[in-house]
């Protein structure tokens, strides 16, 4: 199924649109259609009088919260993209290969008192799980290359390796704590979730994945040709070794970032861009901002699901991204047939 | 086997085991656990070891602290376990246990896994298992306790002070015209809260409140910040210590500064044990929250 990229691009910012709108409107409190439109043109021209419950609701816990999760699931999505290309493998996704992973580690040890703050509390702990992500890509990347290839059974092998020794880290650190008080907080945020959103804490995630965006897009010709080898794009006068550490360096950076804000969540780096091959190719060009659309769209139905699945109570937004990403990625083994490049 | 025979060798199997129960050596006492189980005390327990904080409270207010010979390491109340051996309760460290001798192991549904009492039993060593749900529960337990250790006069001493205390405070709650809204939480930056059925919700009725959350199906839910909006508190009360700085809960949910409680400053810190570990405390944890709900009363309660 292909579709005209300016169609699908259409297509999907329109989802996107829609689900913004969604996720504004529904949540474990009912507020009827209108109560919402009034916040927000109240808010946004000032001139409509409104409840201040609703405005609580509305404009300073559900819009922040949706707007993390829209930059969240386009991150996480552009990330499995970049991953994908850089070890030219569909199976690729920062949760599989230890970034996430690395990140909860750095960015525990940080929260849980074992780690100086160096910067302010707001920037050291993204600082941590920025560092937690480098240290866990190097490391499987170290693991997987021999004699300048990359092998994929070691990259997934060492991906399981360490993402199981960061999770042991994080695990560590968590019973070893001398703040007991502080264990809930941290179990609920590896499982992943956006509760804790607001207009102030925006900034830094929306910088990072916008700069991991934007220095993708910059990189879409090198991205093509890397997944024809690195030998073959190197003879066409690409930098390989420059494009791929630039790679790396954004990977870390979004993810750290993101997993520094939300937790951990998986999967959307793995179904997103498949589903964006799917739906209009390979070129780079069209996969890196499309599937930042898609995931972004995802990533905020998933957390709609977890706000509203049961009642007065909030699942890990996590579960619900492993609950539909876990059945896909099965699917993706089982079919042999499956045509990356 | 046919299914009689099958029956038979079942009913002779029970008929064995009852004879076993009922033929106990002399001064032995056999008596039925909270989950159902038979336990046999050759002789009265001189060597007792808790696996939970509460059942260390529930022996000292039977009056049998002294025969406690260890406990758990989280155990921190009175200040007399402070020079007791300690052992691991999750998971059970059986070794250390079995090093100290007791003759009797007390656990509790609530803490301990029931299927522990299976190696305890292999090990030798009787284990009778409690599991309490509601103040009136812990009062009980503390008179099973007495029972088992022969210290009965002492449990039923301590039982009818903490009974006399709970008729005060009901007499002064009964008489309270208005009844806020409450909303207690566990911890303060994720929203964990007590939902149906727990005994939280008595203890708010009982110091003349209304529990929020005592018909959300979850036992242990996590709020979302906007349900709070909605339900509008009154008063919120943090298991976070007496000392809980109120501005904490704004400085983490700066939306809710339209809440009543937020606005009247309506926001207190209770001491976790008192609240969350169901043992004697409790009634001082009544009496807690009774001074969080009614600051005005609570300076006349007290003499």
């Amino acid at each position: 199924m292909r579709m005209h990229p300016l169609t699908l691009s259409c297509w999907l910012l329109g989802l996107l649109l829609a689900s913004v709108v969604a996720g504004v409107a529904l949540g474990s409190v009912s507020l009827a259609p209108d109560v919402v439109v009034r916040v927000l043109l109240g808010r946004i021209t000032g001139v409509v009088a409104i409840d201040p419950v609703a405005e609580r609701i509305v404009w300073q816990l559900r819009l922040p919260r949706v707007l993390l999760a829209l930059l969240t699931g386009g991150g996480l999505a552009i990330v499995g993209v970049a991953m994908q290309t850089l070890v030219r493998n569909p199976l690729a996704e920062p949760y599989i290969l230890g970034l996430s992973s690395g990140a909860s580690a750095g960015a525990s040890l940080f929260y849980l008192g074992f780690l100086p703050p160096l910067l302010s509390r707001a920037l050291s702990m993204p600082l941590a799980a920025f560092l937690g992500a480098l240290l866990a890509l190097t490391l499987v990347y170290l693991v997987a290359r021999q004699n300048g290839v990359l092998s994929v059974t070691r990259l997934l092998l060492g991906g399981v390796a360490i993402s199981a020794l960061m999770a042991s880290i994080t695990s560590f650190v968590t019973f070893a704590s001398p703040s007991p008080d502080k264990l809930r907080a941290v179990l609920f945020w590896l499982l992943g979730s956006f509760s804790g959103a607001r207009w102030s804490l925006l900034p830094l995630p929306a910088l990072a994945t916008l700069l991991g965006l934007f220095g993708m897009l910059a990189l879409t010709r090198p991205m093509d040709l890397l997944l024809l080898g690195e030998e073959p794009a190197a003879q066409l006068g690409i930098p390989v070794e420059r494009a791929k550490r630039l790679l790396i360096l954004i990977s870390a950076l979004v993810t750290g970032t993101l997993v520094a804000f939300s937790g951990t969540i998986g999967f959307v780096g793995l179904i997103i861009p498949h589903a964006v091959r799917a739906l209009t190719g390979v070129p780079h060009r069209r996969v890196v901002p499309l599937s930042f659309l898609l995931g972004a769209a995802f990533l905020i139905w998933a957390d709609l699901i977890a706000r509203l699945l049961l009642p007065g109570t909030e699942l890990p937004v996590g579960v619900v991204t492993a609950l539909c990403g876990v059945p896909f990625f099965l699917m993706l083994l089982r079919r042999g047939h499956y045509r990356f490049g | 086997m046919k299914p009689v025979q099958l029956l038979l060798l079942l009913l002779l199997l029970v008929l064995g085991a009852c004879r076993q129960a009922s033929g106990p050596p002399d001064g032995a006492l056999t008596v039925t656990d909270d989950l159902g189980r038979t336990v046999t005390l050759p002789r009265v327990p001189e060597r007792v070891v808790t696996l939970a904080p509460s059942l260390t409270e529930i022996v000292f207010a039977a009056g049998a602290g002294h025969k406690l010979v260890g406990v758990t390491t989280a155990d921190d109340y009175p200040s007399a376990v402070d020079t007791l051996p300690r052992f691991s309760a999750l998971p059970v460290n059986f070794e250390a246990i079995v090093a100290l001798q007791p003759d009797l192991v007390l656990a509790t549904d609530q803490v301990n896994n029931p299927r522990d009492a299976a190696t305890f039993e292999a090990l030798g060593l009787p284990v009778y298992f409690f599991s309490y749900s509601s103040l009136e529960d812990v009062l009980e337990a503390i008179l099973t306790t007495g029972k088992l250790l022969g210290t009965e006069a002492a449990a039923r001493r301590t039982v009818d002070s903490l009974r006399a205390r709970l008729m005060r405070l009901a007499e002064v709650a009964d008489s309270l015209r208005h009844r806020p809204t409450v909303l207690v939480l566990i911890s303060d930056e994720t929203l964990y809260a007590f939902g149906q059925g727990s005994y939280v919700h008595d203890l708010v009725v009982r110091a003349g409140g209304k529990s929020l959350t005592d018909s959300l199906s979850n036992p242990a839910p996590v709020l979302s910040d906007e349900l709070v909006l909605q339900l509008q508190p009154e008063v919120i009360v943090v298991t976070a210590g007496a000392d809980y700085d109120p501005a904490r809960l704004l400085r983490y949910h700066p939306s809710w500064d339209l809440l009543p409680a937020v606005r009247n400053r309506r926001i207190c810190g209770v001491e976790p044990s008192l609240i969350l570990r169901p043992g004697p405390r409790l009634v001082a944890g009544l009496e807690a929250l009774l001074h969080c709900l009614h600051p005005e009363l609570a300076r006349k309660l007290s003499p």
